[in-house]
């Protein structure tokens, strides 16, 4: 604040407060001319009304007084007086620092174990899992559904059933969390011709039981070992290195349909998981993981 | 006459006066706690390195506002623990200094989207506008598909650019000759997206350090991988 506008300010509140509080002092002491009854002679409604004349009540006195000293000590104790930082030198800012470190220090025991405990053991801590779970509903329950179960609209996988695109462990998750995941199936249209795509698709089918063609999934094996196996295996087990999906169970992160597969590999999917780093501190990623952790382990986790 | 009476009775008496008077006990306030801040909130400078929003942002800014998103959403971080455990750092005045109007709202039915940048991925926010039930099911937003067909007017953009350079945002003629082909092709849902994706993150200064816990007024935002485009 410049020094014209604190000098503004100051005289605003001294006129404000100077005229109302002279007011105050001598308003009481201002003798108001009578009639001989005892009114002031002020009639309304033709004489019907007469004005009387009363002494300030003391409640109201006292009250008043009581307001004019609280708004004294105010200007005194806080900001407001110009630029003037009051006695106690409150500031929001510093109200706020405060307030955190009041609450890190109720946090301190539990950020302690947080912060030197594996995720694994951190995820039958049902203090640990309490505060991992809220932060998971603030932060990832959007995507990943309020019980985790996903989104597969979006892609974003199911945290529950203990099958994982780039592995399940405490660490793994927890890189997840901080650093994201960028999923990237390429698209193929335009890569392989649509006839072949629909080969693969019904060898894909045939990996975990679906009903397909057989005759086509056999000429669709030699282009999936040629074009897919370098990321979702030989086997078709898939890959938690690149976070290529298992597509020998039961598991569609974009679903299994024939229309739904024709449009992952003629278009490729791209599924993104935000990094956190940032925006959620180490240990907050930690709580969060050993509460993802036991969703999927739910009778090691919550004895 | 007794003593002082003539003054009360010349205010009580004449109704002109009364409300003369009246009116600047009560402009008083006012004169003290709008004006100085009406006045310095021109010397806000922007934070380092932070520019006025590109063409398409401008554009998603501009769709935020029409279809009235302050009404349900604020984008003010207030300095309380509880706020700045839940979005983040808490808002500064020179993080909304290319914005006019200020977009910091009044209230909240949805969360605050001061920070939303990077928080989630694009196609979130995409699907999210054309149905925010489909992920959240609980939510009583408004679904805006038509976002998704509406195309960006060029012209309009450039306008746009030149009135808000001619109020004092440092547009360059580059930024402005670039504007209509910017945004090119685009739909309002590109823009949109393109706008929330950068709040909290494009308009705060880089900073090298400070942890979401903190609290402290710093861009403690990166770009999530979803803020890349």
């Amino acid at each position: 604040m410049t020094t014209f506008w604190s000098a503004w300010v100051i005289a605003l509140i001294v006129i404000n407060l100077g005229i109302t509080f002279f007011l105050f002092l001598w308003g009481p002491r201002v003798e108001i001319p009578t009639q001989p009854d005892g009114t002031t002679g002020h009639v309304w409604a033709h004489g019907v009304l007469r004005e009387g004349l009363h002494r300030l009540p003391t409640w109201w006195i006292v009250i008043s007084a009581l307001m004019f000293a609280s708004g004294f000590a105010y200007l005194a104790l806080y900001p407001g007086f110009g630029a003037s930082k009051g006695i106690l030198g409150w500031t929001s800012a510093g109200e706020h620092a405060a307030d955190t470190a009041a609450n890190a220090a109720l946090e301190a025991p539990i950020r302690a174990r947080v912060a030197s405990q594996p995720i694994e053991t951190l995820a039958t801590d049902a203090e640990v899992r309490r505060i991992g779970e809220r932060m998971f509903v603030d932060n990832c329950a959007s995507c990943h559904g309020r019980q985790g179960h996903g989104i597969a609209a979006l892609g974003a996988p199911n945290l529950t059933d203990g099958d994982w695109l780039y592995g399940g462990d405490g660490k793994a998750i927890l890189t997840s969390i901080l650093d994201g995941r960028q999923g990237g199936m390429p698209a193929f249209a335009g890569v392989l011709p649509d006839e072949s795509i629909a080969d693969v698709i019904q060898y894909v089918r045939s990996l975990s039981g679906r009903p397909h063609d057989g005759l086509r999934a056999q000429v669709g094996k030699p282009i999936f070992k040629a074009n897919c196996a370098v990321c979702h295996g030989a086997d078709g087990k898939g890959s938690t290195a690149v976070g290529a999906p298992n597509l020998t169970d039961a598991t569609w992160l974009y679903g299994g349909e024939q229309a739904q597969l024709l449009h992952t590999v003629r278009g490729g999917r791209t599924g993104v998981m935000p990094a956190w780093r940032g925006r959620l501190s180490d240990d907050d990623a930690r709580m969060i993981a050993a509460y993802v952790y036991s969703l999927s382990h739910p009778d090691a986790t919550r004895r | 006459m007794a003593r002082g009476y003539k003054y009360f009775e010349a205010i009580e008496k004449n109704a002109a006066l009364l409300g003369v008077l009246t009116l600047v006990m009560v402009s008083l306030g006012g004169l003290s706690e709008i004006t100085p801040i009406f006045v310095e909130a021109h010397s806000v400078a922007a934070p380092q390195g932070v520019k006025p929003y590109d063409a398409l942002r401008l554009a998603g800014r501009d769709i935020y506002v029409r279809d009235g998103c302050y009404l349900c959403h604020s984008q003010m971080i207030r300095s309380l623990r509880a706020e700045t455990q839940r979005y983040g750092a808490y808002s500064v005045a020179s993080e909304s200094v290319y914005d006019r109007p200020f977009q910091w709202g009044s209230k909240r039915t949805g969360p605050d989207l001061a920070r939303v940048g990077g928080k989630y991925s694009d196609e979130w926010q995409r699907q999210h506008l054309i149905d925010p039930r489909r992920f959240v099911p609980e939510s009583n937003m408004p679904p805006y598909p038509w976002l998704v067909d509406a195309k960006i007017d060029g012209a309009t953009i450039t306008e746009r650019m030149r009135a808000l350079r001619a109020l004092g945002d440092p547009y360059t003629d580059a930024d402005i000759a670039g504007a209509a082909k910017a945004v090119e092709g685009k739909t309002e849902m590109d823009a949109i997206v393109a706008y929330l994706q950068g709040l909290g993150v494009l308009n705060v200064a880089k900073a090298a350090e400070a942890p979401a816990t903190s609290g402290a007024p710093a861009s403690d935002n990166q770009s999530g991988a979803g803020g890349k485009r």
